[in-house]
Formats: C-alpha cells, sequence, structure tokens
C-alpha cells in the first residue's frame, strides 16, 4: 500500500450524512415509542451508537483502502458485523454516563434482551453502508463524466486552434499581395475565397452540424487557395454526389484531414501531386475518403505532428457516434496517404 | 561588379513578387534563377555560384536551412561563399531563433522598408571582406539546425543482417553514415544497416561521446585518433580501428581545433 496521509476531509464529510442518519433514527424511535419527551435522550442514545459505529467502520474502512476504492465486499462485511455489537455496547455505555442511566451490563447482552435494539443498529448500519457505497458511485461517476467533458472540451479547443493556422494565413496574404500587383483578377478570386474559407471555419466553431455541401465548398475554397500558392504542384478531385449534399455531418471533420495531406503529403514533396476528397454511401453508413499522392505516411514529415489531428478526429468521432463511426489512415495504392471515415448516414 | 542573386521559394507567387520587389528596389542586382525547392536550390547554386541567396526556409525536398548546411560542405573555397538572407513566414521558425543567431532574414508577407534595409545590410557586406563572413554564417547556422529534444537513449543497437537480427553495443560503434534511406553502422569488425534516419538517431545519442561532424556522419569521439587539417582548411579525421578518414564539414571543425 503506498504511503498517504489519512483522509480527514473525507471522514468528516461522511461524518455530516451520518449525522443526518442519526437524527433519523431518534425521529424514528421516538416516533414509534410515541412520546416525544424521550426524543433527547433517543438522539444522545442515537448519536453515541450511530457516532461509535460509523468512526468504526469508516475509520476502519479509509484507513485500509484508499478513499476513492471500493472496498472488499466481504472483508467489510466482517468489519460491519465486528463494529456493530461493539459499537452497541461502546454506545449505549457512553449514553448511559451522559444521562446518569444505569449501565447496561454484559450479561444483559448474553440474556438475549437487547436483541432487537442490536437488530435496529445492525440494519441501520447496513442502510449506511449501502447510502456510502450509492454515494461512493455516484460520485466516481460524475468524476468519469466530468473528466469526458472536460476531454470532449479540449479536442474542440484544439480543433478552433488548428482551424486558422496563422502560417497558412500570413503564406495567403503574402500571395495575395504579391497577386495584386501581377494579376489582379486573380487577386479577386483568391481574396473571395479566402473569404469563403475564413467564414466557413469561424462558423464551424458554432455550429454542431454541417451539410456535406458545405463542408465541401469550404475545401474548395482551401484546396482552391492552396493550389494558388502550390502552383502546379497541387490538383484536386472532390467528388460529392448529389443524393448526399444534403447529408448532415459535423462540422471540420474533414476540413483537418485534407490539411494533413498537404502539410505531410504534397507539401514537402517535390513534384507535388494530386488529393481526392469523395464521399459516398454504403447501406446506412457514409464514407468519406481523403486520398493523396504525397510522400506517404513512412516519411519522416509524416511522422511529426499528424498524430494530434489523427487522435483529435478519432476523440470526436467516439464522442459524437461511439461504435457507430470509424476512422481509418493507411497506405494509399500507389502511394501516399489515404484517410477513411465512416459515420451514420443522416439524411434528411 | 555585378551581384547576381538567386531566389529559392516554392511558391511561385510569393518568387515572382520578391523578385518584383527586389527589381525595383535593387535595379543593379541579376537575379539568375529561381528554385522551387531546396535540391535545386543546392545544384543551381553551386553552378552558379551567386553572390546572393534568398532562402525561404519550408521548401520540399530540403528545407532552407539544409540546403545552406549542404552548400557550407559543398562549396570550394575558390570564391566566397554567398550571402544569405532567410525569408520565413509567420511561424515556419522561430523569429527568435534568427534574432538569436544575428542571420539576416525577411517576414512574408514582405513589406518594402524592411526588405530596403535587407538590401542595404547586403551591400556593405558584400563591399567588405568575404572570408569572415563565411565564418559568421557557420556560427549562425549552428544557433539555427534545430536542436532534437531529448528522449532516451539507446544501450544498444539492434540492426538487420540477412534474416537475423545483430546487437551492437553502442560503445563498440566508430561512426555511423547515412545512405540513401539507411543509416550504415560502422564497428571495428564490420557494418550494418539500420532503417532510422540520422536526425532520428542523433537526440537517441550521448552527445558528449558522438559528435555529428557532417550532414550525414556522426562519429564516436573515443574512436578518434587525430584530425588533420588540409592545405583547402578542410578537416578530416584517423580512427582507432578502421582504415577510412572522415570527412568534417566546416560547420562542425570547430570540434577538432587544439584546446
Amino acid at each position: 500500500m503506498a504511503k498517504r496521509s489519512f483522509p480527514f476531509k473525507r471522514l468528516g464529510r461522511d461524518a455530516v450524512f451520518t449525522v443526518i442518519f442519526c437524527i433519523g433514527c431518534a425521529l424514528l424511535i421516538t416516533a414509534v415509542i410515541g412520546s416525544m419527551r424521550d426524543f433527547v435522550p433517543n438522539l444522545i442514545v442515537s448519536f453515541c451508537i450511530g457516532g461509535t459505529a460509523f468512526l468504526a467502520i469508516d475509520g476502519v474502512r479509509l484507513f485500509v483502502w484508499d478513499e476513492h476504492e471500493t472496498p472488499n465486499l466481504f472483508a467489510l462485511l466482517a468489519i460491519i458485523l465486528v463494529s456493530v455489537p461493539v459499537s452497541h455496547f461502546g454506545g449505549n455505555l457512553l449514553a448511559s454516563r451522559i444521562l446518569g442511566f444505569d449501565t447496561p451490563g454484559l450479561t444483559a447482552y448474553f440474556r438475549g434482551q437487547i436483541n432487537g435494539m442490536m437488530l435496529f443498529t445492525l440494519l441501520v448500519t447496513c442502510v449506511a453502508v449501502l447510502f456510502f457505497a450509492n454515494r461512493e458511485r455516484l460520485v466516481r461517476a460524475e468524476a468519469a463524466a466530468a473528466q469526458e467533458r472536460a476531454r470532449a472540451l479540449q479536442a474542440q479547443l484544439q480543433l478552433l486552434q488548428a482551424q486558422i493556422e496563422p502560417h497558412m494565413l500570413f503564406n495567403t496574404l503574402a500571395n495575395l499581395q504579391g497577386m495584386i500587383a501581377i494579376d489582379p483578377d486573380g487577386a479577386q478570386k483568391m481574396l473571395d475565397q479566402l473569404i469563403q474559407y475564413l467564414r466557413a471555419t469561424l462558423n464551424s466553431s458554432r455550429v454542431e452540424r454541417t451539410t456535406l455541401a458545405q463542408e465541401f465548398a469550404l475545401l474548395e475554397a482551401y484546396l482552391g487557395l492552396m493550389s494558388v500558392r502550390m502552383g502546379a504542384r497541387l490538383a484536386y478531385t472532390l467528388d460529392l454526389p448529389d443524393l448526399l449534399r444534403k447529408a448532415s455531418i459535423p462540422p471540420m471533420l474533414l476540413q483537418p484531414l485534407v490539411e494533413n495531406a498537404i502539410i505531410h503529403g504534397l507539401e514537402p514533396k517535390i513534384d507535388g501531386g494530386h488529393i481526392t476528397v469523395s464521399a459516398a454511401q454504403d447501406g446506412a453508413k457514409l464514407v468519406l475518403c481523403v486520398a493523396d499522392t504525397g510522400l506517404g505516411l513512412d516519411a519522416p514529415s509524416a511522422k511529426s505532428g499528424t498524430h494530434i489531428g489523427v487522435a483529435n478526429t478519432r476523440e470526436r468521432l467516439l464522442a459524437l457516434f461511439g461504435k457507430e463511426a470509424s476512422f481509418n489512415l493507411g497506405p494509399n495504392a500507389p502511394q501516399g496517404a489515404l484517410a477513411r471515415l465512416t459515420l451514420p448516414a443522416t439524411l434528411p | 561588379m555585378t551581384i547576381r542573386a538567386l531566389i529559392a521559394e516554392d511558391e511561385p507567387i510569393l518568387a515572382a513578387t520578391l523578385a518584383k520587389s527586389l527589381q525595383r528596389l535593387w535595379p543593379d542586382l541579376d537575379i539568375v534563377a529561381m528554385s522551387p525547392n531546396g535540391v535545386d536550390m543546392v545544384e543551381k547554386t553551386l553552378a552558379l555560384k551567386p553572390e546572393v541567396l534568398f532562402v525561404d526556409i519550408k521548401m520540399p525536398g530540403k528545407t532552407g536551412l539544409e540546403a545552406v548546411e549542404e552548400l557550407t560542405d559543398s562549396w570550394d573555397d575558390a570564391r566566397p561563399f554567398p550571402q544569405i538572407v532567410f525569408v520565413t513566414a509567420y511561424d515556419d521558425y522561430a523569429v527568435d531563433a534568427f534574432e538569436h543567431a544575428a542571420a539576416d532574414y525577411v517576414l512574408k508577407p514582405i513589406n518594402d522598408a524592411r526588405l530596403g534595409k535587407t538590401i542595404e545590410r547586403l551591400k556593405k557586406r558584400l563591399a567588405a571582406q568575404p572570408d569572415k563572413d563565411l565564418s559568421q554564417l557557420l556560427g549562425q547556422m549552428r544557433a539555427l539546425l534545430p536542436a532534437a529534444p531529448a528522449v532516451e537513449r539507446l544501450a544498444v543497437i539492434r540492426a538487420a543482417v540477412g534474416n537475423q537480427v545483430r546487437m551492437i553495443p553502442i560503445a563498440d560503434v566508430v561512426y555511423f553514415e547515412a545512405t540513401d534511406k539507411y543509416v550504415n553502422v560502422v564497428t571495428k569488425d564490420g557494418e550494418a544497416l539500420i532503417r532510422v534516419s540520422l536526425k532520428e538517431l542523433l537526440p537517441q545519442l550521448d552527445d558528449k561521446l558522438f559528435w555529428q561532424i557532417h550532414r550525414g556522419t556522426i562519429v564516436n569521439a573515443s574512436c578518434v585518433l587525430s584530425s588533420t587539417r588540409d592545405d583547402m582548411g578542410k578537416y578530416s579525421l584517423n580512427l582507432r580501428g578502421r582504415p577510412e578518414k572522415l570527412r568534417v564539414s566546416p560547420l562542425y571543425a570547430h570540434l577538432f581545433r587544439q584546446m
């Protein structure tokens, strides 16, 4: 067992619930007996027995197991079975001292006179332990859910950062600056594409779903910008069947993959290459592919960096569709890389 | 003398724009070639020997830094080494690195005022004694070449020889030599190929013991018998246990001057 300090904070939090339990027991007993005058003595007895039982059981549990660990069921039962008679006897003794009653002798236990009260204590203790165990589970589930939310948020943030890369923006502006003097019409067209690209990327952080037609329009703008920059080194084909134009998908799912294909596959390749983005329907699934003829996944440039994009895409798909979606990144024949997304088709 | 320049830039519009700006701001400059990638830049520079190079950092084939590094290796000293101006986009390379190395650079998008300053500086340097500049450039290059992040040290090299894998203790390696796609691991008793790049290998080696002495060579310092300097000022190493001599790039020659 690792060295750790005893979790007094936790014990304190549990004690609050124990106090509530004890008050509840005192109220119950008072109601059964039917005389309000006995409430205060009942409360004191209840506190003494409940408090001792709590200190014995929770104390031992927190001492033996970690605060967040689930205790072994049999060991816990054994602790309860030992603690209940001990705390019943000890608690009664303490309460008698406080209230000035006669101390019930040990012999009373053996004669079975107090069996009813003992049984009640056992019952309440079991209920309390069950309550704590359940609360524990709830707390743990809550923590897991919070962690999941944090991960999703982080993925979202990374996505946002990836969307408008300063490098891409400054290089595009540098090209635009040059085009204005050389080819004003081309510059105008490039500016239109830049506006469309910026609008679509900024919008995508606000909406939860987009259509394939919109996503492909964004890709068209992005690839248009990149092909001005890369000149003859970049060729592309966008293949979106009319039937799938209105299919709904999460925004910015394809764009990072196309960006990866360019940054890691085509930009570092002297001759450049071709990118094909296609959408197809396969039964109830939508299959989206980004294929390039770049350097491929074995290239040194592919080793640095792509993993974040790939991990990010996986995280998003998992968060949005669970096992319904899949993402595959492999080699493209005869060269380059092929990213393949499969997700449930949602057509209007 | 007409000053001749080469522009290495992979994005055609940016190359044309830089050429135009230079023609406007420095009409006497003769732009003799444009290179769309690092490999082409090295070839054309060695063939044409221009006085000034404008080098984009991010290029296919070889990055601007790699291309300049290769030039420092292959340059014959008959002519002064070209003046280098690095051209970089926002975050291609930390601007701090250029400041730190005191290398000349211009940021994309290029503005005329900044380019004008660079031109003034170039003219001044071209008029001055050129010899001093190569050592200055070498210092700049050493500062600019990206330091690899520290990773776990290798203790044993696993090299495939036929259908078995040979385990070579790292201390037995005399030197590593980059070939086309592989690295050749050379020991006293033989050679073996491993499928990693020199760049990947370097951070996994103890830098006190294994020294990079060339773009394509890492030597075990304890296996170096002596270094000799030829008439051209180039260094080569004699080894313990190996007959061949290893060439030292000017970039790393400072490692073999006397203490």
